[in-house]
C-alpha cells in the first residue's frame, strides 16, 4: 500500500463503503502483545461516544512477523468495517536494526501510514480522523472521545496528546522542544509525542496538500511534524490529557544522541520552512485542554546526575573545538566556567541554555558543520542542562520542576529577538 | 704563429657568436612563454572565478561542508580562490614547460609530452588527496562525537587513530597513483597496517578480553545500561 493506492485498496476490501464520518488509523509493527487491547478499547470508545457515526478502522502494518494484523482482525470482529494494509513501496524496509534510525516512535514507514490514513479520510469525506499507536498498553476507551469530540464539534482541527509523566521524564521535550516550539509558534502545547492524535478532515487534506512529506523531518520525526505543521499553519488546536502512556517493552531507542538529532533536527528544519511565520509571533497563547488535567507525577527511578555532569565535562574537554565553531564567543565564555564547578553546585542557567540552543539553530541554518554532527554535539550540553534542572528541583515538590520549565519557556520567548536578529543576517 | 693565434681567436669568437645567435632566440622564446603563461594563467583564473561566482560555487561548498573541512585542513581561503589559484599555476606551468622545451636542451627534451602524459596521474592523485583529507576529517569528527556521547574517555585517541589511519591509507594510494616507489609503498603500508591490526588484536586478546566479553554480552543480551534511566522524548 502507498498513500496513492490506499483508497482503491479500501474499496477493493470494502466495496459497499462510500462515505464515513470517522477514520481510525492504527499503524502496527510486531505489536502482538498490545494490539488486541488497543483495538478493543478503540471499538468500545467509538460505540460508546459516537453511536450514530459511521466509522472505518484502518490498519497499516509495516511487515509484522508475529501475526499482528490477524490478532487485530479478531479483536475488531464485525463491529466496524476494517481495512488491513501491508505497507510497501513508499516506506523504508521493515528491518529491526534500522528502526531507531527511522522513527523516534519505533514504527518504520510511520509517515507513509499517516499519509495513507489522511488520503482515505479525504476520499471518504470523513469529518474526523484519529490515529492510535498499537504499542501503547495504557490506551483506554476514553481516549476516543477525548481525541475526537473537539473535532466532531468543530472546536478544533488538531487534538494533541498530553500524558501524565514523572517530572523529569521527557526531559528533551521539556527543556528544548516544547519551550523552543512555544516561543516560535506562540502555542502552549506540551509537544508530547505518540499515543494518539485527532485531526479534522480539513487538516488531513491540508497535510496532504503540503509538499513536506519528502525528507528526514517527515520520515524520522512525523510526530513533531504533525504538531508543528498544524500550529504553524494556524489551525485551531486543542490538547487532550490522556493519562499514563505505558509502552510495550522494547519500544523506542536507547541512543540518546540519535533521538536528540532527530527531534531537534525536525524543529530546526521547520524553522527554515516557517521562518515567515515564527518571526512575527511575539506571544504565546494557551490552548483548550480536555481529558485528564496535566500535572507532573512523582519520580519512578533515581536520576544519576553525576553521570550527566561527567558527560557534560567530557564534552567540554573533547568537543570544545567543535563548539567553538557553533557557539558565539559570549555563549562559550558562559559555558567554560561550568566545567570547574563542584557537582553539587553545578548550575546551567536558563538564559545560557536558551542562548546555546539559539546558537545551535543559527549554526544549523548557516550550515557551518555537517548537520548530523552539529545536532549530536549538542548532547553533552543537554545533559548538563538536565543535570542542572534535577539539582535545582529534586528536593522540592514535583510542581517545582514544572515552574522551572515555565520559567524556561518565558526565557525562550524573552530572548527570541536574539535569534531573529542573527537569523535574518545569517 | 701570430696567424694561428689570430685564427684561433676569430674561430672561437665566431663559434661563440654563432651559438649565442642560436641560443638567444630560444631564451627569448622562454621569456615570451613565461610572460604569456602568466598572462594566460591570470586570464583563466579571472574567468574561472567569475564563472564560479556566478554559479555560487562558494555557497555550494559551504552547504556540502567542503569549506569548513578545508579550513580545518589548513586552507583558510574560499574554495573558489583555491580553484582559481590552482588553474593559474596549471596554465603557467604548461607554458613554462613549453618554454623549457623551446631551449632544446638535451636533458629537457620532450619535457612537455612527458608532463602532459603524467598530468592525468597528477590530477587523479590530487583528487584522491582531497577526498582522503575530507573523509579523514569527517570520519574523525563523527567518531569523536559518537565516542564523547558514549562517554568513552579515550574519545580523542579514537578520533585521531581514525584520522591518521585514513590519511595513511590516502598517502599510500596517492604515492601508488603517482608511481613513486610503488613496491616500497605497498610493502610499507601492508607492514604498518597489518602490524597495527595484529598489535590491537594481541592487546585485546591478552589485556582486554574480559572487557570485550562484557561489552559483547551487554550489546548482544541488550542489558539496560545505567544511562537508560530517563526517557528523553
Amino acid at each position: 500500500m502507498t498513500y496513492e493506492t490506499a483508497w482503491q485498496e479500501v474499496r477493493d476490501q470494502l466495496p459497499e463503503l462510500q462515505h464515513v464520518d470517522i477514520v481510525v488509523g492504527i499503524p502496527t509493527f510486531n505489536n502482538a502483545a498490545t494490539v488486541e487491547s488497543v483495538s478493543k478499547a478503540v471499538t468500545a470508545g467509538l460505540r460508546e461516544a459516537f453511536p450514530g457515526a459511521t466509522a472505518l478502522v484502518m490498519n497499516a502494518d509495516a511487515g509484522s512477523h508475529d501475526g499482528t494484523p490477524d490478532l487485530m482482525k479478531g479483536a475488531v470482529g464485525g463491529s466496524f468495517p476494517l481495512a488491513l494494509f501491508h505497507q510497501r513501496g513508499g516506506g523504508p524496509p521493515a528491518s529491526m536494526a534500522a528502526i531507531p534510525r527511522l522513527s523516534e516512535s519505533g514504527v518504520p514507514g510511520r509517515d507513509e501510514a499517516f499519509r495513507a490514513f489522511f488520503a482515505v479520510a479525504r476520499q471518504a469525506e470523513a469529518a474526523a480522523c484519529v490515529v492510535i499507536d498499537a504499542r501503547v498498553r495504557s490506551v483506554t476507551q476514553n481516549w476516543i472521545p477525548w481525541l475526537l469530540q473537539p473535532v466532531m464539534e468543530g472546536r478544533a482541527d488538531y487534538v494533541a496528546p498530553a500524558f501524565l509523566r514523572p517530572r523529569y521524564e521527557g526531559s528533551l521535550t521539556n527543556s528544548l522542544v516544547y519551550p523552543l516550539s512555544r516561543a516560535l509558534y506562540g502555542v502552549t502545547l506540551r509537544y508530547h509525542t505518540g499515543g494518539g492524535y485527532g485531526f479534522s478532515g480539513k487538516l488531513a487534506g491540508l497535510y496532504l496538500d503540503r509538499d513536506l512529506w519528502v525528507g528526514e523531518a517527515a520520515r524520522c520525526g512525523i510526530d513533531n511534524w504533525l504538531t508543528t505543521v498544524a500550529v504553524a499553519e494556524g489551525c485551531t488546536v486543542c490538547q487532550a490529557g490522556l493519562g499514563d502512556k505505558t509502552l510495550d517493552a522494547g519500544s523506542g531507542s536507547d541512543d540518546l544522541s540519535g533521538v536528540l538529532a532527530q527531534a531537534v533536527g525536525a524543529v530546526f528544519h521547520f524553522m527554515e520552512r516557517y521562518q515567515d511565520v515564527w518571526e512575527h509571533r511575539t506571544e504565546s497563547k494557551s490552548v483548550p485542554h480536555i481529558g485528564l488535567p496535566y500535572h507532573p507525577q512523582p519520580d519512578r527511578t533515581a536520576i544519576n546526575v553525576e553521570r550527566m555532569i561527567k558527560g557534560f565535562r567530557q564534552g567540554l574537554r573533547d568537543l570544545l573545538p567543535i563548539w567553538e565553531i557553533i557557539l558565539s564567543p559570549e555563549t562559550l565564555s558562559g559555558i567554560l566556567p561550568l566545567g570547574l564547578t563542584e557537582s553539587e553546585d553545578f548550575r546551567f542557567p536558563a538564559p545560557l541554555w536558551v542562548q546555546t540552543v539559539y546558537d545551535f539553530a543559527l549554526a544549523y541554518h548557516e550550515k557551518v558543520l555537517h548537520r548530523d554532527h552539529l545536532l549530536k554535539s549538542l548532547t553533552p550540553l543537554y545533559l548538563g542542562r538536565t543535570a542542572s534542572l534535577v539539582l535545582e528541583t529534586r528536593d522540592g515538590k514535583p510542581e517545582d520542576a514544572e515552574q522551572s520549565i515555565e520559567h524556561l519557556c518565558e526565557t525562550f520567548m524573552r530572548m527570541k529577538p536574539y535569534l531573529i536578529e542573527r537569523w535574518r543576517f545569517a | 704563429m701570430k696567424e694561428m693565434w689570430q685564427e684561433a681567436m676569430v674561430e672561437a669568437f665566431r663559434e661563440t657568436s654563432k651559438r649565442l645567435a642560436l641560443f638567444l632566440p630560444k631564451l627569448l622564446a622562454l621569456i615570451t612563454f613565461l610572460a604569456l603563461g602568466a598572462a594566460a594563467g591570470w586570464l583563466v583564473k579571472f574567468l574561472l572565478m567569475r564563472v564560479l561566482a556566478a554559479l555560487r560555487f562558494d555557497s555550494l561548498c559551504e552547504r556540502v561542508g567542503l569549506t569548513p573541512a578545508l579550513a580545518r585542513a589548513g586552507f583558510a581561503q574560499p574554495a573558489s580562490h583555491a580553484v582559481g589559484r590552482l588553474s593559474f599555476w596549471v596554465v603557467f606551468l604548461l607554458f613554462a614547460f613549453m618554454g623549457i622545451d623551446a631551449l632544446d636542451l638535451p636533458t629537457t627534451a620532450n619535457l612537455v609530452s612527458v608532463m602532459i602524459g603524467f598530468l592525468p596521474h597528477i590530477l587523479a592523485a590530487a583528487l584522491l588527496l582531497l577526498f582522503g583529507v575530507l573523509l579523514a576529517n569527517f570520519m574523525a569528527e563523527a567518531a569523536l562525537i559518537a565516542a564523547v556521547n558514549a562517554q568513552i574517555q579515550e574519545a580523542r585517541l579514537i578520533a585521531n587513530l581514525i584520522r591518521w589511519g585514513i590519511l595513511l591509507f590516502t598517502a599510500a594510494m596517492v604515492l601508488t597513483q603517482l608511481g613513486i616507489a610503488k613496491e616500497i609503498v605497498i610493502a610499507a603500508f601492508s607492514i604498518t597496517f597489518g602490524g597495527i591490526v595484529l598489535a590491537l588484536a594481541i592487546a585485546l586478546g591478552l589485556g582486554g578480553r574480559h572487557i570485550a566479553r562484557e561489552g559483547l554480552e551487554r550489546r548482544l543480551r541488550k542489558k539496560k545500561s545505567e544511562a537508560d534511566e530517563l526517557t528523553h522524548i
